[in-house]
Order: structure tokens, then C-alpha cells, then sequence
């Protein structure tokens, strides 16, 4: 089973206490199931199911509902941006 | 252009590359800074600004490109920073050229906005030994709204 980069950001990245976690998984999985799999699989995992947490899949914005391609590279999960 | 880095900018310098000789008729442009933010002096505060490299500059390329969509434009440049910086440092800058004003100010209005909201940064700011992350306000995203049409 090939292992995935997942990399957190910001205020998660803290809360999580790292940046980066490979992690392996089936597919199909959607944001939203991998979401719940690392709540589960990290010690501080629960912050990444706190309201408003955002995602990606290979730099593009991503959804809960959002399947995960056989061909990704990275997953990132981060809080709402605040840039500007 | 669209440049996220961590030096400093210089505005004059931004200005005069957007500028395309016997066609620009507008220049509008977009400074943001870091404002004191707290009731400390500044030299007690600190402010991070924390991206997702290629996310990022990916974020601005597609407000950028709608941006393009949606007005004639000459050109377009967005320089963000990243890093640490003080109160009255300089944050961003969003610069738009157009042979009139009217599509200058709505396009530069338009990616600040865009900016806001769908582009990989956060906020960190620090006083004393205090620090929080910055909360995405709602007003940002509802000020999308204006542009749904």
C-alpha cells in the first residue's frame, strides 16, 4: 500500500504537534473519511475535526465529499486562511 | 507577475512594471500593512504570516487568471510576503493595469478580495510572549458574494 503525505498547517500544524505524517490507506476514501481515520490514527488527531478545518489535494482546494485520486501526492489539512 | 517571498517591496518599482507604453490609461493599486495590533509597544509584538509553498502561488495564479476573465486587463501583479514582520511592515500588494479606471479599481478590488479567502496564508500574531493565530473573519467571505454575478 503505497503511504501518502499529509501535511498540516498553522495553528493545526500546532495543535497536531508535527507538520508531516505519511500515512497508508484504501482506496476509494473521500477528505472527509480520511479526515476521520487520523482523528483517530494521531495522539492530537481530534483538532483536525474542529469546525471550519480546511483541505487540499495536491494544492488544489478540496471538500469533505472529495475522493481521493490514485495519484495523489499530498493531502493537507489547515484552518481557514487569513492572508491579505 | 505573482511573487510570494520574504524581502520587503518596493511599490514605485511594482508600479512602473505594470505599465505598458501608448496603452495604460489606469493604474490601481493595493498596499497592505501590519497595523498595531496591540496595546503593548510594537517592539514588544510580533507578526508571522505562514504559507503552503505551491499552494499558494496556485491560489493566486487561478484569482489571477478570473481576474483576467472578467476585466480587460493590461497587466497584473501580486506580491505577497511571508515571514516575520513588524507593525508597519508592508503585507501585500496588488497592482492593475487597464487602458480605463473602471476595470483597474474592480479588478484590484476583486483579487484583494479573492486573496482573503482562497489563498494558502495564515496569520500569526505574538505580544510579549503571548501569540494566537489570526481568525478568518466572516465579513471576508461574504464580501465574495459581491462578485457571484
Amino acid at each position: 500500500m503505497p503511504k501518502v503525505n499529509v501535511v498540516f498547517f498553522a495553528s493545526l500544524k500546532e495543535a497536531i504537534g508535527q507538520g508531516v505524517y505519511q500515512v497508508t490507506f484504501d482506496f476509494p476514501i473521500t477528505i472527509g473519511e480520511l479526515k476521520q481515520k487520523l482523528a483517530k490514527e494521531l495522539e492530537n488527531g481530534k483538532a483536525l475535526l474542529e469546525k471550519g478545518i480546511q483541505s487540499s489535494i495536491d494544492f488544489e482546494f478540496a471538500r469533505d465529499a472529495d475522493r481521493i485520486p490514485e495519484t495523489v501526492i499530498e493531502v493537507a489539512f489547515f484552518p481557514p486562511v487569513t492572508g491579505g | 507577475m505573482i511573487q510570494v517571498q520574504h524581502e520587503d517591496f518596493q511599490v514605485d518599482d511594482l508600479y512602473k512594471g505594470l505599465l505598458k507604453a501608448n496603452k495604460t490609461g489606469a493604474v490601481a493599486m493595493f498596499v497592505g500593512l501590519v497595523r498595531h495590533f496591540s496595546t503593548l509597544p510594537k517592539e514588544n509584538c510580533r507578526f508571522e504570516l505562514e504559507h503552503y509553498p505551491g499552494m499558494t502561488e496556485r491560489n493566486l495564479q487561478v484569482i489571477v487568471d478570473e481576474a483576467n476573465a472578467r476585466w480587460p486587463l493590461l497587466d497584473v501583479c501580486v506580491v505577497h510576503r511571508v515571514g516575520c514582520l513588524a507593525v508597519d511592515d508592508q503585507i501585500v500588494f496588488v497592482g492593475v493595469s487597464a487602458a480605463h479606471r473602471a476595470e483597474a479599481f474592480q479588478a484590484c478590488d476583486f483579487i484583494m478580495d479573492y486573496l482573503k479567502s482562497r489563498a494558502a496564508f495564515w496569520k500569526k500574531e505574538t505580544q510579549g510572549t503571548e501569540s494566537h493565530w489570526v481568525d478568518a473573519k466572516v465579513d471576508d467571505e461574504k464580501s465574495l458574494e459581491r462578485w457571484s454575478n
